[in-house]
This record gives C-alpha cells, structure tokens and sequence, in this order.
C-alpha cells in the first residue's frame, strides 16, 4: 500500500474513531442530565408567625387531628421524642377554624402552610361546596384563606363525602401535588391528582382517574418519583417527575400493603423517606366512610429498595 | 398550501391534549361479583357450637382453674419441646400477660407450638447458647389477640429472650386445623353452599400442602381460618371462628390461574356482601299481610318505602336520619353520627350485618315480625364507640312501629342519645291532631312539641292522630316505657311538616343537626321555621326525636354495653335503650 494512501485510511478511521467518541460523550452526558439530583425534599419552613406567638419553633407542630377542636392547631410539644407526653401551649387563630374540619398540611419553603378541609364524623361543618378548596395560611400573617378552588367533581355524590385527601410539597420546583377523590363512588373513580404552583396558584398538571390517599416523593435511581397509594385499593404506584414537577411517562405499580400488618387491607394514608432512601409508609383503614375509630388505626411499613431487582421490599 | 400548518398544528394541539390527559377523567369500576351476592354470613343469633366442641371447651375450663391458667401444646411434641414448653411456663416474662391486670382474672392462653429455634430467633440473645438447645415456643391470647414467644435453651434450663406482640396470632397448631375444618363440613352453610355435606378430606387443595387459607376476624378480634373446598373453577371460602367455636360465613371465590387468591377476611365477608345486596338494592319483603321495601342507605340507616297493609298504603317511607349523642360533663362536646352502609357512605357507625327479619311475639302469641337492622363502631364496647339497633316492627292487626335503640357504650355516663325519625306517610291529605285532655285538637300549622310529664294521653295512651278525609289513620303513642323492651320513656320532641315534593329530606340526607343542642334544635325545626305552613288536609312528615339518658348505675345499666371476661375471653353484655312510637289504627 502507498504510505499516503495508508496514512489517509488511517486518518479517516481516527476520524471516524472520533467521531463515535464524541457521540458516546453526547449520549452519555445526555443521560446524566436525565438524571435527578438527589434531594431529601425537606425544605419546610417553620412559619414566622410561630416564634411571634411565644412559641419554642423547635418544639411546635400543627395538627388537624385534635378531636375536640376543629380546624389547624398550633401545639407546643412538652417532650419532642416523646408523643404520649403531650403539649404545653397550644393557639388557634380565628380563621383557622372557619372551613370545617381539615386534613392535609403541608408546609412550603417560604413558611406558607397549605391545607384543604375533610370531614370529621360528619359533614356538618364541612359544606360540600368547600371540599376541593386548597386554603394557605401565610407564614407571615398567620392569617388563612382560601387560595385555589380545584375543578369540582362533575356531579354530587352521597356515597362519598370526602374532596381533597392528600397533599405533599416538592421543594426542588414549588409544586403542591393534591389529590381529591370528590364526585367518586361506587361505581366510577372520579379522582385526580393535580400539580399546582405553590406561588402563583395555578394548575400546571393533572392525573385523572384515580383516587388516591396518600402520596410522597422519592428520588430512586436518579429518577425523582412521586409515589402514591390508591383509595380503593393497598396498592402503590409511582409516576416519575421531571425537574419543573411535571407528571411525565404513565403511573407505574411499586407494591402493595395487602396482607400486612394488622388489618391487611391498609390505604396509604402519606409517604416519607428516611436518610438511607427507604420508604416510610404510613396505612390506615379507609372505605370512604365517615367511620373515626376512637382509637388512632395506623401501622408504619418501611420499604427498601433493592436496585438489582429494581423493586422495594418489605423491611419492617 | 396555507391550510397544511393549520392543520398540522390543530392535530399537534389535540395530540397533545389527549397525551397530557394520561387518564380517561373517570374510570369505572367493577361491580359486585355473584360471588359477593351468594355469600353467606352466619346468623349471630343462631351460632351454635357442635357436640365435638364440648370437650375442648371442657379442657379450656380445666386449664383455667390452673394456677398457671395456660392450655399446653396438643401436638405431639418429643421430650425436648416438652422441657423446653415447661422452661417457658415458668418465666414470668412469658407468662405475664395471662391474667386480667385488675382482676387476676385468667384468660384463655393456649402454647400453639414449640420449634427448633433459627438463628434469626436468636438476634437479641446476649449470653452464650448452643442453637441446638433453643427452642421457640409460641403462645396465643385469645382474650387479647396476642402472641407472646420464649426462647427457651434447655440445656441452661432458662428462657433467653421473649417477644410481644398485640394483634399478632402465631402459626395454628394441626389439631387447631383439623378443629376447623370439622366446623365447617358440619356447618349448614357451608353443606346448602357446596349442595352436599363435604367431607374433610374435600378441604384438602390439590394445588397446596394445606388444606386452610389463613383469614382473619378484624371486627371480632377472634382467631380465625378458612378451611377452603374446590368445586370446579371455585373455592369456597368457610370463616371459621376458632376463639368462638362457629362459622362466621362462606364466600365463593374463583380460582384464577394466575395470581395469588384474593384473601377473605370476616370484614370484607360482611362489607362486600352488605354492599352488593341491600347497599345497591331494595329488597321487597310481604309478610302478614304487610307488603314493603327495604334497604340500606348511606346515611339515613335502613329505610322501608311503599308501605302497605292489606293493599292499603301507609307510608310512603320511614327512616333513621341522625343519632345526636350529647354529654352533659362537657359542654358542646359529643357526636352526631349518621348510619348507614359499610363502603361508599356518610355513615359513622356502619352495618355489619344484613337486615335480619324475625318474628315478633306479644302476650306468648306470633302477633306479627320485626325488621332489624344493627350499626356498631368497629371497637365497640370500648369507650367512645357505638352500638345502634334500628326496629321495624309489623302486627298482624296492622299496627306497626317504629323504634331504635342503643347500646352504649360512648364516652361516659352522662349521655343523652337522640335518634332522629323521619316517618312520611302515604296518603295525599292528612290532619294532624292531639289530645288535649278531653278530645283532639287540630294542629293548624307546621310544629313541634315535646313529651313532657304533664303532657295529656288518652285512656289508651295515645297522644296524637293523624287521619285522611275518610277518617281512617293512625293513633300515635310514645314510648312511656310500656312497650316491655327495656324501654324507659322517650321525652320525645314530635314534629309535623308538609311532605313537600321539593324534597325535604326524602332521599339521604347529610346531618340534619347538631350533637348537643338540649331543646327542638335537632335539625327538623329547619323544615318548620321561619313561617310555618298550613298542614290542613296536606300529605304529612312526623318527626320524631327521642331522648334516652344513658345510666352505667350497677342493675340498672341502660345504653350501656361492657365487656366481662367469660371463660377466658371477653364478651360483651349490652343493656339496650329502645324507644320509638306505635302506631295504631284509627278504627
């Protein structure tokens, strides 16, 4: 062979060579920006209102689920690790109250409380015209008010009282995803999850057709993940996100809490995550009835994730 | 040439439009399989325990005489699980939850098995030990639903390590299995289900190594199996209640080919089987000349509709709308529950039984029969929890009423329980009247009155009438503790409303009123004021609210509910409330 030929053949292969190099290094990079950067998502602020009020904000807590007041209750723990102990302090402002029983809380970065009223034993003080209403207590003020009014339900239903269910906050994009099972019965899964802008308020994303309880985020694998439990079922699925918080891809099935614990047929009432990436899953017993068991019916599941078999595992 | 990006980008939009919309906006669901329909869930009333069972339970009574009240393993154990059951029977970490912590009173505690330990058994053992030497041995609470574990090394002669668990039951002991199975072969429901009387051996699964799914009691607490039997594509499902001795129910299950089966628990027996049949559909009932239908609502319990007697309609329907449960100790604080079905309801205190018709007796004599309908909180009698009876009674001489009770338990024993009635009859002119002493006295308007101990009876003891334009009607007599159920009085408020077509409460309504108002604030005045109507010759709605104190007084306990422990385990003694006004008609 000439040795100019010879060395063109070997240039147009290093050419080639490089070229597959630099494709490689595309798709590779491209890959890596698919990716989500790992975050515990625990960006909430304790509301500055709180310390205004006297309270100790590393002893205080809201609850919803204090059975002789109705609505948000700002308590002052007596011993942190220690539940049973109960508070010292607790405060109500006025328009804490004036939505009924409620039930979610979620707070956001800014301090902001988000809430939605559920009905407690009966609907009395929980008008069925408020049941998909988002209400923000501002981390300021202290003050609440209703803050978006979701869709209604496309017809009314006395099979079924209950409107907006879960809530949870994802900190990387300031979206409140909240579920609402208002319209569903017997017959027909009427419900949605929806993703809304905690700042401005507006609806960015829906998931349709399914009532879902609980709900929590993980990031697993790299991907960042909203994980939730049916209403009707002890099933949990997922559905990734992608980084504005957008529902991307279709809901996928994880495991289920049939057969588990106690009762056997728990709902996920919320997930969390603890610092080694397993799932914390709280499940109760839910037939979409008003039943309030005198006492609290909950069992916590851990699950951890086993990368090799791409699945989550029961740990405890 | 314009038209192309138009319409390429109206098909882009509605490609994305739809691809955004992951989900249909509503999914409907399945409904209610023939299987649900068919189940069976066994009479409470007639649970009746087998001749076999005698035996068993005379060796219950035997072992709790015991000073160390605990039945031994019944399976054949070698020497080894013998001395290692013994070790565990005398640490008193193991055994110190087999008495009532009060009252020393034993519980019935059986050692369901005694095993070779594993090594996982062993994580929280801190002195040496050779694996060899440790057994586990398991005991089951069946007062509590507990298991408590021991290992216990028979070498060193001592327990190592325990465990507690509530709510927990171990691994059945085969004695325990084959107990089981001969209940259910026994049991009617089971033979009527299969068409034959199977035989145990037919409880053996050809696919399994067992011839038992496990299940579970939720509601009853108790330990429960399912010996299962396959009858072409099915399986039969029979809940066998092991701490009782009795078959809860059967339920047909199909046999998929993939897939685990589809667990049957007590709780979703009942749930599933409430809802399918009385949840979704009326059920017409004729019986002594009585003709109606009934069903079970989400909110207002169990309502009859289309009532007639001899052919002559009488009710347009009858319902039970609220229960208002006020506590005197502490002000405004109570609950005002609705009733009503299991799944898919406003109901706070649900069914978890089917309607259950039974014959009514008077002065010894068949007079007629009663429609009955229970609601409970799932942890009833514990405190703040629920037990409401709602009664239909039907007489052969065409008086009917309708009644209701409790049965307690609730959050003390300063309670006043309210049940809300709302009765609408049939006929499309009515007059309302009531006795004033000497004759009737025509209500002109829209009202409510309360039963008072001055309040005017006839000699029969009426205090209303309520009659068309030919005269024909019905008398109407409160409960002043006469109608020999316990009943103590009513001090019933009475409310008179126009059955109006723009439905003033005719299909389920949400909470009619508040737990606590103590005067005629109890949700119907809503239908009365601000301007009472006219209610000469209308078509007319009674309301009725009684009210019943509750008294836990020791002999004289009145919706109240306790549980004693009996033979080991508990049960619980009701004392109910009943209350509810007769009709009778107006000759």
């Amino acid at each position: 062979m000439r040795p100019d030929v010879y060395t063109g053949k070997i240039i147009a292969s290093m050419r080639n060579l490089l070229s597959v190099f630099y494709l490689c290094l595309l798709l590779a990079s491209c890959s890596q920006s698919g990716k989500a950067v790992y975050s515990d998502n625990n960006c909430k602020l304790v509301p500055p209102f709180v310390g205004r009020l006297g309270f100790d904000k590393r002893k205080s807590y809201f609850s919803t689920s204090e059975k002789k007041i109705m609505g948000l209750v700002l308590l002052e723990a007596t011993d942190p690790q220690n539940e049973q102990a109960g508070a010292t302090k607790k405060y109500q402002d006025s328009s804490w109250k004036k939505a009924g029983w409620l039930a979610p809380i979620q707070l956001d970065n800014r301090g902001n409380i988000f809430t939605a009223p559920a009905p407690f034993i009966n609907v009395l003080n929980n008008p069925a015209a408020d049941q998909n209403t988002i209400y923000k207590i501002d981390g300021e003020t202290g003050t609440m008010s209703p803050f978006l009014r979701l869709p209604p339900a496309d017809s009314a239903t006395d099979q079924n009282a209950y409107g907006i269910i879960g809530m949870v906050y994802l900190c990387s994009s300031g979206s409140l995803y909240v579920s609402t099972i208002a319209g569903s019965n017997r017959r027909y899964e009427k419900g949605c999850i929806y993703q809304v802008n905690s700042v401005t308020g507006k609806i960015e994303n829906r998931l349709t057709g399914m009532d879902v309880l609980g709900m929590g985020i993980a990031y697993t694998s790299g991907e960042r993940r909203l994980y939730f439990g049916k209403a009707r079922t002890s099933d949990v699925y997922s559905i990734a996100l992608t980084e504005k918080g957008s529902f991307t891809g279709k809901p996928q099935p994880e495991f289920s809490l049939s057969g588990l614990g106690a009762r056997g047929d728990d709902k996920v009432r919320r997930i969390k995550t603890d610092k080694n990436g397993n799932l914390l899953v709280y499940g109760m017993e839910f037939n979409f009835n008003l039943v309030a068991p005198s006492e609290k019916q909950e069992t916590v599941y851990q699950f951890a994730y086993n990368a090799e078999k791409k699945q989550w595992t029961l740990v405890d | 040439m314009r038209q192309y990006p138009i319409v390429f980008f109206f098909g882009m939009a509605v490609f994305f439009s739809c691809s955004n919309n992951n989900n249909a906006a509503s999914t409907p669901v399945a409904g209610y399989d023939d299987n649900a329909l068919t189940a069976v869930i066994a009479d409470a009333d007639s649970l009746k325990t087998f001749d076999f069972i005698a035996p068993v339970v005379e060796d219950i009574k035997t072992a709790l005489r015991q000073p160390t009240p605990i039945l031994l393993c019944r399976d054949s154990l070698n020497p080894q699980q013998k001395l290692a059951q013994i070790i565990a029977l005398f640490d008193t970490v193991f055994t110190q939850s087999v008495r009532e912590k009060d009252t020393k009173r034993p519980y019935r505690c059986e050692i369901f098995g005694v095993y070779p330990a594993r090594e996982s058994d062993m994580a929280y053992v801190k002195m040496p030990y050779q694996l060899q030497d440790c057994y586990r041995v398991e005991m089951y609470n069946y007062a509590l639903n507990s298991t408590a574990t021991a290992i216990a090394d028979i070498k060193q002669q001592k327990v190592l390590a325990n465990g507690y668990q509530l709510q927990a039951q171990p691994d059945i002991p085969l004695y325990l299995k084959n107990l089981a199975t001969k209940i259910a072969v026994s049991s009617a429901e089971v033979q009527r289900a299969m068409g034959i009387k199977p035989e145990e051996k037919d409880a053996l699964m050809a696919s399994t190594k067992t011839s038992l799914n496990r299940s579970r009691c939720e509601r009853s607490g108790h330990l429960c199996v399912a010996p299962t039997f396959v009858k072409n594509d099915k399986a039969l499902w029979a809940i066998v209640d092991l701490t009782g001795f009795t078959l809860s129910g059967v339920r047909w299950t199909s046999t998929g080919a993939t897939g685990p089966a589809p667990l049957v628990t007590e709780r979703k027996l009942q749930d599933d089987k409430i809802t399918a049949c009385f949840c979704e559909l009326e059920t017409p009932l004729q019986k002594d000349g009585w003709k109606m239908e009934y069903m079970l609502t989400s909110s207002d319990g169990l309502r009859i509709t289309n009532v007639s007697f001899n052919g002559k309609p009488v009710l347009q329907s009858a319902k039970l709308v609220d229960w208002h449960v006020s506590y005197s100790g502490t002000d405004g604080f109570g609950y005002s529950d609705a009733v009503g079905c299991p799944y898919f309801s406003q109901a706070a205190v649900i069914a978890f039984n089917p309607p259950a018709i039974r014959s009514l007796t008077e002065n010894n004599r068949n007079a007629g029969f009663i429609l009955e309908q229970s609601f409970r909180s799932e942890q009833w009698p514990s405190p703040c929890n629920y037990n409401y009876v709602q009664r239909y009674e039907f007489y052969k001489d065409g008086r009917f009423r309708v009644a209701a009770a409790s049965l307690g338990r609730g959050c003390g024993n300063d309670g006043t329980y309210r049940p809300v009635f709302r009765i609408a009859f049939a006929a499309e002119q009515n007059n309302f009247a009531e006795w004033n002493g000497n004759g009737w006295n025509n209500w002109e308007r829209e009202k409510w009155q309360q039963q008072m101990a001055t309040t005017n009876y006839t000699p029969e003891g009426y205090e209303y009438k309520l009659t068309d334009n030919s005269g024909s009607g019905y008398y109407i007599e409160p409960g002043k503790g006469q109608f020999a159920d316990g009943g103590r009085g009513d001090n019933a408020y009475v409310y008179t409303t126009i059955n109006k077509p723009a439905d003033e409460g005719e299909s389920d309504m949400v909470t009619i009123g508040p737990c606590c108002n103590t005067d005629y604030h109890q949700g119907p005045e809503k239908f009365i004021e601000p301007v009472p109507e006219d209610i000469h010759n209308k078509k007319l709605v009674v309301w009725y609210v009684a009210q019943l104190k509750n008294d836990n007084t020791k002999g004289s306990e009145y919706c109240w509910a306790e549980s004693v422990l009996e033979n080991g385990v508990y049960v619980t003694k009701t004392y109910p409330g009943f209350c509810g006004p007769m009709f009778i008609p107006v000759k």
